[in-house]
């Protein structure tokens, strides 16, 4: 795609040019993730009279008043809770199907990874009403068990994509060494084959976490409405409830985008294989 | 791993049921009973749901308020898929193509997917305010007072100022599938081209986006069904208005499923939704696939 450049270490206009663009693309990207940043450390009057200034001192108020006037402690827990244990259980369960489906072909697992495979074009919308009543009936309708359980049987779709074509890659003689050493396939999966798996599931967590910990609607009308439910729960009933206090909700905005940032920040490339491998499937 | 024919195989069992029977509770369980609702006048409260026939799908098709929805959705849909794309392969090729930076630039452009839609709905809601917004002092800035206006409060330009959020946060996420597939392009191939004559846009025309195709189908396809999907940004920025000129199927039906209590009538919405998807999905899928390379 590039041309040679002549003449040793010229650079050429084209380049800069091309480097001139994308600055300006992420400066407009980055404008509005930057406005939030800074405004949750600005006084109300400050992000009104000059949203892009910089705050000029280490500004704690809107955090202070944020915990003092909400139960945001609340919040932070259920989004922790209901994210780090539906992203366990989904790793214990999801890995395990995909390798019998994927090992073990057959007219029956083929049928069954076009059942999971079929769950991922249903839109949440559409079940979301049966989906209370049986809550309710299972008696897990407002606590944190029935999003656990519903975001464990959203993740099997992707997952099975993630982790049959990420198995493919994975050599046969491993898992038969294992067995021929008197491993169970239990055993095989857990000690030999699931380790070799990192990469899957490295991806896998981030992708879905970032979904559960971002997720509005499930917790918005699954959980109890006496207490607060989640940070991006809370940051919406902030933007009806505080219309004249935008800093308190920026300061809520910014306990829900720190947390992907360092995520993102850290594991970066697991987010870019996990999108590309679920796409090549797709 | 051979098995005898016949017998069912206990160890695959094992390893599938905790999905199978999670994903059958949770998804398929709700997904099939929401059939049966929609021929219902349910609430959503109380245990006694009276079958309507085929009533809720009446309405469906001869009332205006979905008809509206339909036509929100669609342009909407259409004006996310088409910009998201084209955003999206142009970042692509900058962050394939610049000389400095590139790790920047790529995570610069996925950052807005990070964030929920409720945060960025909320931020671009402040932005986009009349007196105190981002978006009216930079006209002011650059002389274009003119321009001003309150953007979510015009029915005419709300649906394509959500629009506008909803491609600032998708295009990243379309970015990588593209960035991924550009680099799979073998640069023997370009060269070989270049050395022929090819000009740089011929090259793009004729040998790049031909052996992109592949990632542009899944793009289109994943920008469509989740352009149908979109509820988060439209609930924090609108909740459907001025009027209803932001409502969409997906609002629609949480609105009358919750705010007036007609679940029955909710879900036969949601069928159709998922019908929509289902053709769309197979028409891209038979359209477009047809039309791509493979090497």
């Amino acid at each position: 795609m590039k041309k040679k450049e002549k003449g040793g270490t010229r650079v050429k206009p084209a380049a800069i040019a091309v480097f001139a663009l994308a600055l300006i693309l992420a400066v407009i990207f980055l404008v509005p993730v930057f406005f939030a940043l800074i405004s949750a450390f600005k006084s109300n009057g400050d992000i009104l009279k000059n949203p892009l200034a910089l705050p000029t001192s280490l500004y704690l108020k809107n955090f202070q008043d944020l915990f003092a006037q909400s139960d945001f402690v609340t919040a932070i827990k259920h989004s922790l809770i209901l994210t780090v244990v539906s992203e366990v259980l989904i790793v214990c369960i999801v890995p395990m199907a995909a390798y019998a489906i994927e090992r073990r072909q057959s007219k029956a697992t083929a049928l069954v990874y076009t059942y999971f495979l079929a769950g991922m074009m249903i839109p949440f919308h559409l079940y979301m009403f049966p989906l209370f009543k049986e809550m309710r009936t299972f008696h897990i309708y407002g606590t944190l068990t029935g999003p656990i359980l519903s975001y464990i049987a959203g993740s099997v779709g992707f997952g099975t994509l993630l982790y049959s074509s990420f198995l493919k890659g994975i050599p046969l003689e491993i898992e038969e060494a294992a067995r021929i050493d008197g491993c169970n396939p239990f055993q095989t999966f857990w000690q030999v084959t699931f380790p070799l798996l990192g990469p899957c599931t490295a991806s896998m967590v981030v992708l879905n976490g970032l979904n559960i910990w971002n997720d509005f609607l499930l917790p918005f009308l699954a959980l109890p409405s006496n207490v607060a439910k989640t940070i991006t729960v809370e940051v919406y009933s902030f933007v009806g409830q505080y219309t004249a206090r935008w800093d308190i909700v920026f300061a809520g905005t910014v306990c829900s985008i720190v947390p992907a940032l360092i995520i993102f920040i850290m594991l970066q490339k697991y987010f870019v294989k996990g999108i590309t491998a679920g796409a090549a499937k797709g | 791993m051979t098995k005898k024919k016949g017998k069912i195989d206990l160890t695959a069992t094992a390893f599938i049921a905790p999905a199978f029977i999670l994903f059958t509770l949770f998804i398929m369980v709700p997904t099939i009973s929401s059939f049966y609702y929609s021929f219902t006048s349910w609430d959503g409260i109380s245990p006694k749901v009276t079958f309507i026939g085929l009533a809720n799908y009446k309405e469906i098709l001869t009332g205006g308020r979905f008809r509206n929805a339909l036509k929100n959705t669609f342009l909407l849909t259409l004006f996310i898929s088409v910009l998201e794309n084209l955003l999206a392969l142009c970042l692509a090729l900058l962050v394939d193509n610049v000389k400095w930076w590139k790790n920047f630039f790529r995570s610069a452009f996925y950052i807005p997917v990070l964030l929920s839609g409720i945060v960025g709905g909320f931020i671009w809601k402040i932005m986009y305010n009349y007196n105190f917004g981002v978006v009216n002092s930079l006209l002011n800035t650059f002389g274009l007072g003119a321009f001003k206006q309150d953007w979510l409060g015009n029915p005419a330009l709300t649906l394509i100022m959500v629009g506008v959020v909803l491609v600032w946060k998708g295009a990243g996420y379309y970015m990588i599938i593209y960035l991924a597939s550009l680099q799979s392009v073998s640069t023997d191939i370009i060269e070989a081209a270049a050395i022929d004559g090819a000009s740089p846009w011929q090259r793009f025309r004729h040998i790049i986006l031909p052996l992109i195709s592949g990632a542009f189908t899944i793009n289109f396809t994943l920008s469509l069904i989740n352009g149908l999907k979109v509820f988060d940004q439209i609930s924090v920025m609108t909740d459907g208005g001025p009027g209803f000129s932001t409502e969409t199927i997906v609002y629609l039906l949480y609105k009358v499923g919750f705010s007036e209590g007609r679940q029955g009538f909710g879900t036969a919405v949601g069928v159709v939704l998922l019908f929509i998807i289902i053709v769309l999905n197979t028409i891209q899928q038979k359209f477009l696939r047809s039309r791509e390379v493979q090497l």
